[in-house]
């Protein structure tokens, strides 16, 4: 069994006022990976490469074993697919959806599909177009689950959900998560649905992947340490610092190296260390974005 | 190919212009009626009547077929489903012609029928056929349109295109003098000319969809 679910290698895809650039994406099986980037960073585009739907015009792609896009039907069969701007039939009910879906895949579970019904609250008679935009997702997100595959791709499912709904979704994904042998691939910009679900964390932006991890180690290596410097000490030189901010004599150091041997290092230059903060997910990011953007423009 | 997937596709489609074929089989039986009852000016009326039903019947389902399932982002979809881009393809053109071929075949046949049970139109019997055919180009170049510029616009201009390229036809087809000759003779006739339209506007039948086909299998991007 190939232990990669997904394997980009040196993926590019070049338009008119972007460009996708060396994409390297690894997916071992049974991770869940978060895949965050803002708006026009590239993540609809990797994942559509990854579904076959975009030709990528370099490197190559392999998803469950098949390369793509050659062999997108045959990877499709044990993919299930949500995205912010996929529709289903509005003039169509759920049931119609369930009973058009269930001859085409041969796992597709009808009892776990009504049960989902159920439990997101959707009536199967009921028209999608009579639909709210939060039972509409849970509706995909059913038809994508039902069909028990081996990969599942969301790209931004919980864009523009209520709470109530968000919470929901999430807490289905999570349940999901119970089968070892599924992988899943959520893309958003919402780094807190990211951080809930993913064991996995990659970061996209202007089209390049920036970093890529397990969540606990991104959680563990990026800090803030605020440090007091004394008149004559200049802030010390320490590994991995992407951003000094804060104000002269009180530097904010944030670094993506962090080791508690770095606290006593800067006490022996003569920078009293304050505080050492975790950081959020969230701040992991912007960090992250704003150093590889400042790197890039030196 | 998968057969059962592209099987799965032409019968959602037709799912989703079942009303739209109910109606147009409605408006050709009453077109059919007033032609063959209608007298002389029901006779042009009813022909009037019975073009814009076919021309209106394959607009709307390569619009809600097509185009439809791109403007209402269903496309997605069906993309993610284990399909191919040339099986997309042939669902879509297969669909929408047995949707529109069946309809087209029980007018076209009720027309000749007309022509053949009434002596003084015999001789419209090989002009009838070409335009025929002729409205199946017309149909094909509005799919090919559809599925290649994945444009409402385009497809909008290719209606537009086909359905003056009938008039023009239709008018250049009556000056041929081996049509012309015959048209309104009270003999139903069919000669090489007839021969020759027809196997033309077959070929360019087939160079359409043939066309869309390659241009479709070369796409890099298809949402």
């Amino acid at each position: 069994m190939n232990e990669l679910a997904v394997q980009f290698e040196g993926v590019g895809k070049r338009y008119k006022h972007f460009s996708l650039e060396n994409v390297d994406l690894e997916l071992p099986t049974g991770s869940i990976m978060g895949f965050i980037g803002a708006n026009g960073a590239g993540k609809s585009t990797t994942i559509r490469i990854l579904m076959g739907l975009v030709h990528q015009d370099e490197g190559s792609v392999r998803v469950l074993g098949h390369s793509m896009p050659a062999e997108q039907a045959e990877a499709k069969l044990d993919i299930g697919f949500v995205s912010e701007d996929m529709r289903l039939y509005g003039a169509a009910t759920l049931k119609w959806h369930m009973e058009f879906m269930r001859p085409i895949y041969p796992r597709w579970d009808q009892k776990y599909a009504e049960e989902l019904a159920r439990r997101f609250d959707l009536k199967p008679q009921q028209k999608i177009k009579g639909l709210s935009h939060g039972q509409r997702v849970k509706a995909a997100l059913l038809l994508a689950l039902a069909r028990r595959p081996r990969l599942l791709v969301l790209d931004e499912p919980t864009t523009g959900l209520d709470p109530v709904a968000r919470v929901e979704v999430l807490s289905e994904l999570m349940a999901a998560l119970a089968d070892e042998e599924r992988t899943i691939l959520f893309s958003s910009h919402n780094t807190l649905d990211v951080e809930q679900i993913s064991d996995q964390i990659t970061f996209i932006d202007r089209g390049r992947i920036i970093d890529s991890d397990d969540k606990e180690a991104f959680l563990d290596r990026w800090r803030r340490l605020r440090l007091v410097l004394p008149p004559d000490v200049a802030v010390p030189r320490l590994p991995g610092v992407v951003e000094v901010g804060g104000s002269g004599r009180l530097p904010v150091l944030t670094t993506d190296r962090f080791e508690p041997a770095m606290v006593s290092v800067c006490n022996e230059l003569g920078a009293a260390v304050q505080a050492v903060d975790t950081m959020t997910l969230e701040e992991i990011f912007v960090a992250n974005v704003h150093s590889r953007r400042e790197q890039l423009t030196a | 190919m998968n057969y059962a997937m592209v099987r799965g596709l032409i019968w959602k489609d037709w799912y989703f212009q079942r009303m739209a074929i109910l109606l147009a089989f409605l408006g050709g039986a009453v077109s059919l009626g007033v032609v063959a009852f209608g007298g002389r000016p029901g006779f042009t009326l009813g022909l009037i009547l019975l073009v814009t039903v076919v021309v209106m019947l394959s607009a709307m389902t390569v619009m809600g077929n097509t185009i439809e399932e791109r403007e209402k982002q269903t496309l997605a979809f069906v993309m993610s489903l284990p399909i191919s881009y040339v099986e997309y393809t042939t669902s879509k053109i297969l669909g929408n012609l047995l949707i529109f071929v069946p309809f087209w075949v029980v007018v076209v046949g009720g027309s000749v029928a007309l022509i053949v049970v009434a002596p003084p139109i015999h001789g419209f019997f090989a002009f009838a056929v070409i335009m025929a055919v002729e409205i199946l180009v017309s149909t094909c170049l509005m799919i090919a349109v559809a599925l290649v510029s994945e444009s409402k616009g385009w497809t909008i201009a290719a209606m537009v295109t086909g359905n003056l390229a009938l008039n023009v036809v239709g008018y250049l087809v009556a000056h041929i003098a081996g049509i012309r000759k015959q048209m309104w003779g009270t003999a139903i006739y069919w000669n090489a000319t007839a021969t020759i339209l027809v196997a033309s506007e077959v070929a360019l039948i087939a160079l359409l969809l043939g066309g869309t086909f390659f241009i479709q299998s070369r796409k890099k991007d298809f949402i």
